[in-house]
């Protein structure tokens, strides 16, 4: 699980639990200038995800870590697929966040009005 | 980065347009547009950044191409009768949609919308001799009137009270 919140120009993730041991990361904070949008996307985790360096990849368990897909890093914190918020980055590290959250529909709202 | 597209933009804006004009803005997957607009995930949210960020241009994209020709051809409309023609017989579903959907909820949706109907209630207004005010109403009543499934007799009552005005 990830919680997202706003602070000041930066979108901050935070990486809860055991789920930061998996990714390899317990938060990470990206300016909002490069926040390209947020969607809900239950649908993402069942897509190739690609190669996985580092992290832990259980399929239908756990998604956690840096994954690289057609020369792009994507970082993923998903169990409940369901629950799954992709967060576009431009001039980033990460392409894109996939991250598992409590209320897709809030945090897409609170991303999505932040950028406006 | 840099990596030629693999799909023409020019035609997923356009099929996004009809599938967010067929249905609610929830009801819109991403893995419904991943299938219907042969468009792979990497690549839709790398080109449109979200899901609201496609929105945003297949709307913007529906008042270029099929609300602004129903805004040039009101211009010219000769009477009431003719311009509730061409208001009920044009495609506004996507508009229709955002304006009772999405406008609520997005000011920048609220904003496209806005000006969209301005500019078809002041083409109507210098077409016909007439207020913007009423123009809007007659506006309003076509949009109603496409809601409720055009039907029989309901835009020609209107129309014949609005002509004997002037």
């Amino acid at each position: 699980m990830a919680l997202v919140h706003i602070d000041g120009n930066d979108l901050v993730v935070v990486i809860e639990g055991l789920d930061k041991l998996w990714a390899f990361k317990s938060s990470l904070t990206i300016p909002l200038a490069n926040v390209r949008g947020a969607t809900a996307d239950p649908g993402i985790a069942a897509d190739p995800k690609g190669i996985r360096a580092p992290g832990a990849h259980l399929p239908g368990v756990i998604t956690a870590g840096t994954f690289h897909l057609d020369g792009e890093k994507i970082f993923w914190d998903v169990k409940d697929e369901s629950k799954a918020v992709v967060i576009e980055l431009a001039d980033e590290r990460y392409a894109r966040l996939v991250l598992q959250v409590d209320d897709p529909r809030e945090t897409v709202a609170l991303v999505e009005n932040a950028l406006r | 980065m840099g990596r030629k597209r693999a799909f023409d933009e020019d035609e997923v804006v356009r099929a996004a347009v009809g599938l967010f004009g067929g249905r609610a803005y929830d009801g819109v997957s991403v893995d419904d547009l991943v299938t219907h607009l042969g468009v792979h995930r990497n690549s839709l949210y790398k080109t449109f950044g979200s899901k609201r960020g496609l929105y945003l241009i297949a709307l913007r994209r529906h008042l270029a191409d099929d609300v602004r020709p129903l805004t040039e051809a009101l211009a010219t409309a000769p009477d009431a009768a003719t311009a509730l023609r061409l208001i009920t017989s044009a495609d506004l579903g996507l508009l229709l949609l955002a304006a009772v959907e999405r406008a609520p909820a997005d000011e920048e949706v609220a904003a496209e919308v806005a000006t969209a109907l301005a500019a078809v209630d002041q083409a109507i207004a210098d077409a016909l001799g007439m207020s913007t005010a009423l123009a809007a109403a007659l506006t309003a009543a076509a949009l109603g009137i496409v809601l409720r499934g055009n039907p029989d007799g309901v835009g020609s009552a209107l129309t014949q009270r609005l002509d004997s005005l002037h």
